[in-house]
């Protein structure tokens, strides 16, 4: 029984993360962002739709989504680098209460004004607006990084968006501390006073401060020793994982520790955390598939009435509005670069898990009414924004200038071709040119290599300074030597669409400094040469260092 | 390097064709007996292709039709030799040639094919050497010639 049950939770995975993996593929057909994918094809696996991924699995999975929230945390803790502090400090601070304060107070306002509709218990309808006004201050990290990742974006709209989404959800626990005291006091069971409820927020942020803290510094300290990348990797998952579980064994908040750890070890061994970054950031792709897909599958939109769709709506105007007027006043009284006060609006629809956790969190201190109407309104309401927001998100990136712009070396040539990289303006060296002509062309420009064709264009060989080297050291062959007697025979070729990588396995399994890039009938198109190539890659991250850097 | 480790006596002759063609034949047939090469066309095609590109007439009588090729190892040199000049070869001073050099080379055998045909032209620009060579009666003095004058 239990083999069969353990069967059957490894295909459910093995079953979630190739569907998931497929959509995403063929959502990116469209240009919609991957998350979207994972969480539709979620929805449809999960109870609302097939019901294959049911409630006791998602349970079972809960501790992998807070690993994975934990490792995104650390990965925004990552960017935020003391000197994104020195300059953003401030424009952080005024965007995420502005942003944050403001969906709150509309959020808590129109669902008040439109309970007094259909309730008439005035201390439940308050109740309602104050908790889930709380609940709209958060943004989701995972979804909203998730975007930003994929279209490698950077600027200061990316690092404002890092910066916000890390710090709203700690907004958002302690308004929710705040209501949640506040609903207490006006449903008559007051256990809870002002001076409890700020004991309560400083033990939440400042122990897992602490503990993030602490964690960083030994990650720190063993990192510094070891250069084997298996050893820095298990280190820090190690690490990591460690911090989540002291963070929830003593009721701190998980993605705050997990954010800290990653500030910390930014800042303390600033060019070691690079690698531990880059190799935690190479697992996030498999995590995401479950972690997104579990978490569509975990939407249940069954228990839907009417004043519920209503208030639905309106919470979803109020956090939209007061979310975008928020971000937007925010970024304006802080100065911020224009495209962030333009377009930081559009990036903060995403909620997720802090939500759902809230609303559970709801229903287990409020149960009846208000638990079960909170659950319900975030979950239909995460359904809808999670399908916007990344797509948003996109949107505003791209608006922007930004996407694309944060790429290494390795993505160039992963996404590049031949006749991208190629020196297309190579000069050629016709096969009845006389040394002289040679010469001239040599002269002329800084290539160490030269094709030869024929007439057609053909490709016939490749001179090279070397062989121009030999026949200027013999005197006496200057009059009758042409291109075609100094060439040599070329080893291997390539045509223009084949992607660089490729391309890269060809020069080092030849030992060659040299590429023709031809066409299917053989005429010359361009040529590589290796010292190019990573010259011409240089060029462009150069470009795209500048064009980051011109936004802000 | 010496003009006599790459002369081989059974690859020297006086010419009987008259005009080009049949003298880079008649070359062409003699090189073909080295048993490095196995494809006949092929150097032919290789050589006529070469002087369609421009004539190997490089002046003071001496034609050097040269190719690389692949699958050769080593230098294979033909020598022939016309008292009354060559008829239809191209050369840059317009003097008939009378001394042609053929010389077939490896595909990778750059530097011994440039310093080869260095060698060549530095050796028969001599007025001294050249006269001798051209009055040669026969094959075998002809070779006495050429691996004499070093």
């Amino acid at each position: 029984m239990v083999n069969e049950s353990r069967l059957n939770i490894l295909m459910l995975i093995g079953l979630t993360v190739l569907l998931g993996t497929a959509g995403a593929r063929l959502f990116k057909k469209f240009r919609v962002p991957q998350v979207m994918a994972f969480i539709l094809i979620g929805f449809f696996l999960g109870d609302s739709a097939l019901g294959i991924i049911n409630k006791e699995l998602l349970f079972s999975f809960s501790s992998f989504n807070i690993f994975v929230l934990g490792i995104i945390g650390f990965l925004i803790g990552g960017e935020l680098k003391k000197e994104i502090f020195e300059k953003y400090g401030k424009q952080f601070v005024n965007i995420l209460l502005a942003e944050g304060l403001l969906a709150f107070v509309l959020v808590t306002l129109l669902v008040v004004l439109l309970g007094n509709l259909f309730f008439e218990n005035t201390a439940f309808v308050w109740a309602l607006g104050l908790l889930l006004g709380a609940i709209a201050a958060a943004t989701a990290p995972a979804a909203t990084t998730d975007v930003l990742w994929e279209y490698k974006t950077r600027g200061p709209l990316t690092t404002t968006i890092l910066g916000i989404v890390g710090l709203d959800d700690g907004l958002s626990l302690l308004l929710f501390a705040a209501a949640s005291s506040v609903t207490f006091g006006i449903m008559g069971r007051g256990e809870t006073g002002i001076s409890q409820i700020f004991l309560r927020i400083i033990y939440d942020s400042g122990g897992s401060v602490v503990i993030g803290a602490i964690g960083g510094l030994f990650l720190s300290l063993i990192v510094r020793k070891i250069s084997d990348k298996y050893g820095i990797i298990t280190f820090s998952l190690g690490i990591i994982v460690l911090i989540l579980g002291i963070s929830k064994l003593l009721k701190c908040d998980t993605l705050l520790s997990a954010m800290t750890a990653g500030v910390f070890i930014t800042n303390y061994i600033p060019r070691k955390s690079r690698e531990v970054f880059e190799l935690i950031n190479e697992l996030t792709p498999s995590l995401y598939v479950l972690f997104f897909t579990f978490f569509g599958a975990q939407i249940n939109l069954t228990n839907l009435t009417f004043p519920i769709m209503l208030l639905s709506f309106v919470y979803l105007i109020g956090r939209t509005t007061g979310k975008g007027l928020g971000a937007n006043l925010g970024a304006r009284i802080s100065k911020a670069p224009k495209t962030v006060q333009k377009y930081l609006p559009w990036c903060l629809f995403s909620q997720a898990s802090t939500a759902i956790g809230l609303s559970i969190l709801s229903l287990q201190r409020f149960p009846g009414e208000i638990g079960n109407s909170i659950v319900v309104i975030i979950t239909t309401t995460t359904f809808i924004v999670q399908i916007i927001g990344p797509l948003a998100i996109r949107i505003a990136i791209t608006g922007a200038g930004e996407a694309g712009l944060n790429i290494t070396e390795e993505d160039i040539i992963r996404e590049s071709k031949a006749k991208d990289i190629m020196d297309a303006t190579i000069p050629l060296i016709f096969e009845n040119m006389s040394l002289t002509e040679i010469l001239k062309i040599f002269g002329q420009t800084d290539n160490l290599y030269y094709p030869v064709v024929n007439e057609n264009k053909k490709l016939l060989g490749v001179i090279t300074v070397d062989h121009i080297k030999n026949s200027l050291m013999t005197s006496g062959l200057d009059t009758f030597l042409l291109a075609y007697d100094l060439m040599e025979p070329v080893i291997a070729k390539t045509s223009p669409d084949l992607p660089m990588i490729e391309v890269q396995e060809i020069l080092n399994r030849y030992n060659l400094e040299y590429l023709p890039v031809i066409s299917a009938e053989n005429k010359v198109l361009g040529f590589l040469e290796k010292r190019q190539i990573s010259r011409k890659i240089s060029t462009r991250l150069i470009e795209l260092q500048k064009q980051a850097e011109s936004l802000g | 390097m010496k003009l006599k480790d790459y002369i081989d006596e059974k690859l020297i002759c006086l010419l009987k064709g008259k005009n080009k063609e049949k003298v880079l034949l008649e070359l062409i047939n003699l090189i073909c007996q080295n048993k490095e090469i196995g494809n006949r066309q092929e150097i032919k095609e290789a050589i006529f292709y070469r002087e369609k590109l421009m004539s190997t007439g490089i002046g003071l009588g001496i034609g050097v039709p040269h190719i690389r090729i692949k699958g050769i190892k080593e230098l294979i040199v033909a020598v022939g030799i016309k008292k009354e000049g060559v008829a239809g070869y191209e050369t840059i001073d317009n003097i008939p040639v009378k001394i042609v050099v053929m010389i077939v080379a490896g595909e990778k055998e750059h530097k011994l094919y440039i310093k080869f045909l260095s060698l060549v032209v530095s050796k028969f620009k001599d007025n001294e050497v050249r006269e001798k060579i051209i009055k040669a009666k026969n094959e075998k003095e002809l070779y006495e010639i050429l691996i004499s004058s070093e």
